[in-house]
């Protein structure tokens, strides 16, 4: 069976991995377009961008565009097996399978 | 930790309203640009119109409808990227947009081959009455800010077609700036 990971399962941090989950082959998303895909504050997001960055599961990266600071994250390989572990946790607890 | 039945489901329901909405501002930076290309063709298609003898109409359409349809699979090739990294497999983005562009296109010339307009303005107006009507239906059942620039672009055209009747080409070809601007709206959600 599938374990929990209690890192991925709080709320904003389980719409953040969703997001960059979703965009993981793609550009990674910017800070900006990451809160209106998680609804989330900046404070609120920043913090918990880097309970995810410790663990290991989303990258940061830091660069500009012209003059202008760009913040984006990224999943990482570590972070993309924790989710799709989590996922099929929560998918086997609602199907019902021990 | 453990966790209920109710709350895995709840996770799993947020983790699907959290893709989807991601979706959706990709879609919308993917479908700006691509509605900036098509607000100059739209432009360029009814400036001809106002300045050339209606039997080159056609000809004019031909060539920018080309244009526009080749750029918009080129600008559109990001979406069948993320959707095959989404799902993992090709969305066919471009495929679909050759096949709702053709269904336009049909749809236009039937009509007009069906009810036979005797005023001219009809033939300027009817593409822009139907293109505001198809974003709006987008906007209804996918994308909420396509209802809004559909809305627009139906309103622009009836306000034309009633208020500047002389000059309906160069108004429809002026109300092109609003369909640039909403593709830089799209562009930056």
């Amino acid at each position: 069976m599938a374990q929990a990971d209690d890192l991925i399962h709080q709320p904003l941090r389980l719409k953040i991995m969703a997001a960059l989950y979703a965009e993981r082959e793609g550009e990674p998303p910017e800070f900006s377009r990451l809160k209106a895909i998680t609804q989330a504050t900046d404070g609120n997001l920043g913090s918990h961008l880097t309970a995810l960055e410790k663990a290991g599961y989303v990258e940061i990266l830091k660069d500009h565009v012209g003059k202008r600071p760009r913040t984006r994250a990224a999943v990482t390989a570590t972070g993309a097996k924790a989710f799709r572990g989590h996922v099929a946790y929560l998918r086997e607890l609602v199907e019902g399978i021990d | 930790m453990v966790l209920s039945k109710t709350e895995a489901a709840a996770a799993l329901a947020d983790i699907q309203e959290t893709t989807r909405r991601g979706a959706t501002l990709r879609g919308y930076r993917i479908g700006g640009p691509i509605m900036m290309l098509w607000s100059v063709i739209w432009m360029l298609g009814y400036l001809s119109m106002g300045l050339l003898p209606s039997h080159q109409w056609g000809w004019v359409w031909l060539v920018l409808d080309t244009i526009g349809a080749v750029g918009s699979i080129v600008l559109a090739r990001p979406a069948d990227r993320a959707t095959k990294a989404s799902v993992g497999r090709s969305g066919g983005q471009s495929l679909k947009m050759i096949g709702g562009m053709a269904v336009a296109i049909v749809f236009v010339m039937s009509t007009f081959y069906v009810l036979r307009p005797t005023d001219p303005n009809a033939y300027l107006a009817f593409p822009g009455l139907m293109v505001g009507a198809i974003y709006a239906a987008a906007g209804v059942f996918v994308a909420g800010r396509y209802l809004g620039i559909g809305a627009v672009m139906f309103a622009l055209t009836l306000v034309g077609f009633y208020a500047f009747p002389e000059t309906l080409a160069f108004w429809m070809a002026s109300a092109s700036v609003a369909m640039f601007v909403s593709g830089v709206w799209l562009a930056r959600a």
